[in-house]
């Protein structure tokens, strides 16, 4: 499969029909400069834009922002393995159990965070 | 199409035109990422390059496709055939592969849609991807000129005829050779 790419903010707003104007106005931007400049990947949007953009499309950040998803899980997978490593060589006790048991639901994929296995 | 193991490649597909040209970008045959027209006035082969380059480089294409002008049923004039040329030798400097898809080719990909000519073919892609519709030119009497967006539905048309399964298994090699590199 091709990589992702980094965002597809430009499809959404294409799909929508909206200008990049509209769309700045609406994240509440003086004009559609930095719209272009994130759809162009030369900028990164602030948390609060992520959350608006979330709002204007009603697509998912992960969505959204596709390949920096897919970037962000590959580096977090290759930590979990290691964090895995590590606590593996150490003593066994029933919390190193449970973060193992957390770390194979991050490297599997498997809906990740604690909240899924209690 | 859906059994294809490369079906979510990303393709670039180009129609060059007098006013410059349109172009579409699809991951996989149903996924419509860009679409649009690019319009160069002056030393256009010039200019169309450096634009196609640009795309080239923002979208990270895995394929460039084209129209195969010495195909059957075209019709295209010495400048957008050295145009196409030269998209094709721009593709592989950059290491890209090409893939020519003939009128004749497209015409029997959109048959099965009931789409007889061009004006049926940008229907059917119009329903196929409904962000198109709004940009769907009516429909052309005899004496008027084409319109400029109509290149935009003859892109998506090539590139769409590239995901289909008969010219798709044709392809297959080269797109598992892809996937081997991804």
């Amino acid at each position: 499969m091709s990589h992702k790419l980094e965002n597809y903010l430009r499809t959404y707003r294409k799909r929508s029909a909206l200008s990049q104007d509209e769309v700045a106005f609406l994240l509440g931007c003086q004009n559609g400069t930095k719209v272009s400049r994130y759809e162009r990947f030369a900028r990164k949007p602030s948390l609060e834009t992520l959350f608006a953009y979330e709002v204007v499309f009603g697509a998912p950040a992960r969505e959204l922002f596709a390949g920096a998803y897919q970037k962000v899980e590959k580096k977090i997978l290759n930590r979990a393995q290691l964090l895995t490593r590590k606590i593996s060589r150490a003593t066994p006790t029933p919390m190193a159990t449970r973060k193992l048991q957390i770390l194979e639901a991050i490297t599997s994929g498997s809906g990740t965070g604690p909240d899924k296995l209690l | 199409m859906s059994s294809l193991p490369t079906k979510d490649i990303r393709v670039l597909a180009l129609d060059p035109s007098t006013r410059g040209f349109g172009f579409a970008v699809l991951e996989g045959p149903n996924r419509l990422i860009d679409w649009g027209v690019k319009e160069t006035k002056v030393n256009k082969n010039a200019r169309s390059l450096k634009l196609i380059d640009d795309l080239i480089d923002r979208y990270q294409s895995s394929i460039v496709v084209v129209e195969d002008y010495k195909g059957k049923g075209s019709r295209r004039c010495r400048r957008i055939e050295r145009l196409i040329n030269d998209i094709s030798k721009l593709a592989s400097e950059r290491k890209i592969k090409v893939r020519s898809i003939s009128r004749v080719k497209i015409k029997q990909v959109f048959a099965e849609s009931g789409a007889k000519n061009k004006y049926d073919i940008a229907i059917a892609i119009a329903k196929r991807f409904p962000e198109l519709a709004p940009r769907l030119p009516r429909f052309r009497k005899p004496w008027m000129s084409e319109d400029y967006r109509m290149s935009i539905f003859d892109a998506v048309a090539l590139a769409v005829a590239f995901f289909q399964p008969e010219t798709a298994s044709r392809d297959k090699a080269m797109r598992e050779e892809l996937n081997v590199q991804s």
